[in-house]
């Protein structure tokens, strides 16, 4: 992970960190390891969750539907919580991104900030 | 390999949720750290390097902890208003509406003026009603689980939405009044009060008082599993 690398749950709203979450699900169901190294990995260690970001987060998401949570895995075998998109994180999806793409549009015209 | 699910739950310590929600958390958090683990492992580092770069990433236990439970709670105590206090007072509002519209609205022409010095209109048959739609309203919350503040709440959402206009309105009604009768109008904007919101308030809370007595066996929203 980079130096420049920040603990998502401290310094970024929670928004961005459903987005992080929403945008990773949408690609397929993952159990939450799955989630965190995707995201990890995705930008390019810039973001990363700990345990006390990233799992508080999926309940909360789960109560409101946006992601629903099933255990998997073969019988005797170990099993991990998949979690996947459910109908409303389909739907609060699409306006996060807009948003944060308008924030960054923003940002850009301001200060020269781009999110590309 | 140390055992997760132990340290996980050591590290947790007791979560208010029924167990076996309890132990689905538990499970993912000790999933999650061996997943973090085995790759460190891979990685070439030792088993001491990677059993502590895996319990790094829960270095606040308390904090998962306390973030767990507020997540939980935060749903709960939004159900539990939600149960106790908003549909029970969504209730008497419309059964307040009702009982205006059916008993008073018709008969408008002639309202029963009760002091008819001040203005102050009495609609005594939609009053007659309030208590018992008190009653009810304070019955569904305690029902529920409601507090006392809860019950006191929902059976006043009815006088509180009929003096909400007159209060919004109270500003522009003052400038007016001082502009076209340099006066101001406290008489009729209390009298208004007092017919809409005092006497209805008053009414309903007549009819809730038996149900104000009597605590529910656990009145505080307690997390508890999905």
């Amino acid at each position: 992970m980079s130096e420049r690398a920040f603990n998502i749950g401290a310094q970024i709203k929670r928004g961005s960190a459903e987005l992080a979450i929403l945008s990773v699900l949408a690609e397929g169901p993952l159990h939450g390891y799955e989630i965190s190294k995707r995201i990890e990995r995705q930008s390019q260690g810039l973001l990363s969750f700990n345990l006390a970001s990233l799992y508080p987060l999926l309940y909360r998401m789960e109560k409101r539907g946006w992601v629903k949570g099933n255990w998997e895995g073969p019988a005797g075998g170990r099993r991990r919580r998949y979690y996947r998109l459910g109908p409303a994180g389909k739907r609060r999806l699409v306006p996060l991104r807009e948003e944060w793409g308008q924030l960054f549009q923003a940002l850009n015209s301001l200060a020269g900030v781009s999110h590309a | 390999m140390p055992d997760w699910r132990e340290i996980a739950r050591q590290g947790l310590g007791p979560l208010h949720f029924e167990a076996e929600r309890a132990d689905e958390i538990i499970g993912e958090l000790a999933g999650h750290l061996e997943d973090l683990y085995s790759d460190a492992v891979r990685q070439g580092q030792s088993e001491a390097q990677a059993v502590q770069s895996a319990l790094s990433a829960a270095a606040d236990w308390d904090e998962l902890r306390r973030e767990i439970q507020l997540a939980a709670k935060e749903e709960i105590i939004m159900n539990y208003r939600v149960k106790t206090l908003w549909l029970p007072g969504a209730f008497a509002i419309a059964l307040s509406g009702i009982a205006l519209r059916l008993f008073e609205i018709p008969s408008a022409s002639s309202p029963s003026v009760f002091w008819a010095q001040t203005g102050l209109v009495v609609y005594w048959r939609w009053l007659a009603c309030l208590p018992v739609i008190g009653a009810l309203g304070a019955y569904w919350s305690r029902h529920v689980g409601g507090r006392l503040i809860e019950r006191a709440m929902a059976v006043s959402l009815p006088a509180l939405g009929m003096v909400c206009l007159p209060l919004l309105m109270f500003p522009f009604v003052l400038v007016y009044d001082l502009i076209r009768f340099h006066s101001f109008p406290f008489v009729p904007m209390g009298v208004l009060l007092l017919g809409w919101g005092v006497l209805p308030e008053a009414a309903l809370l007549v009819g809730a008082l038996p149900f104000m007595r009597g605590r529910v066996a656990n009145p505080e929203p307690a997390a508890a599993s999905h």
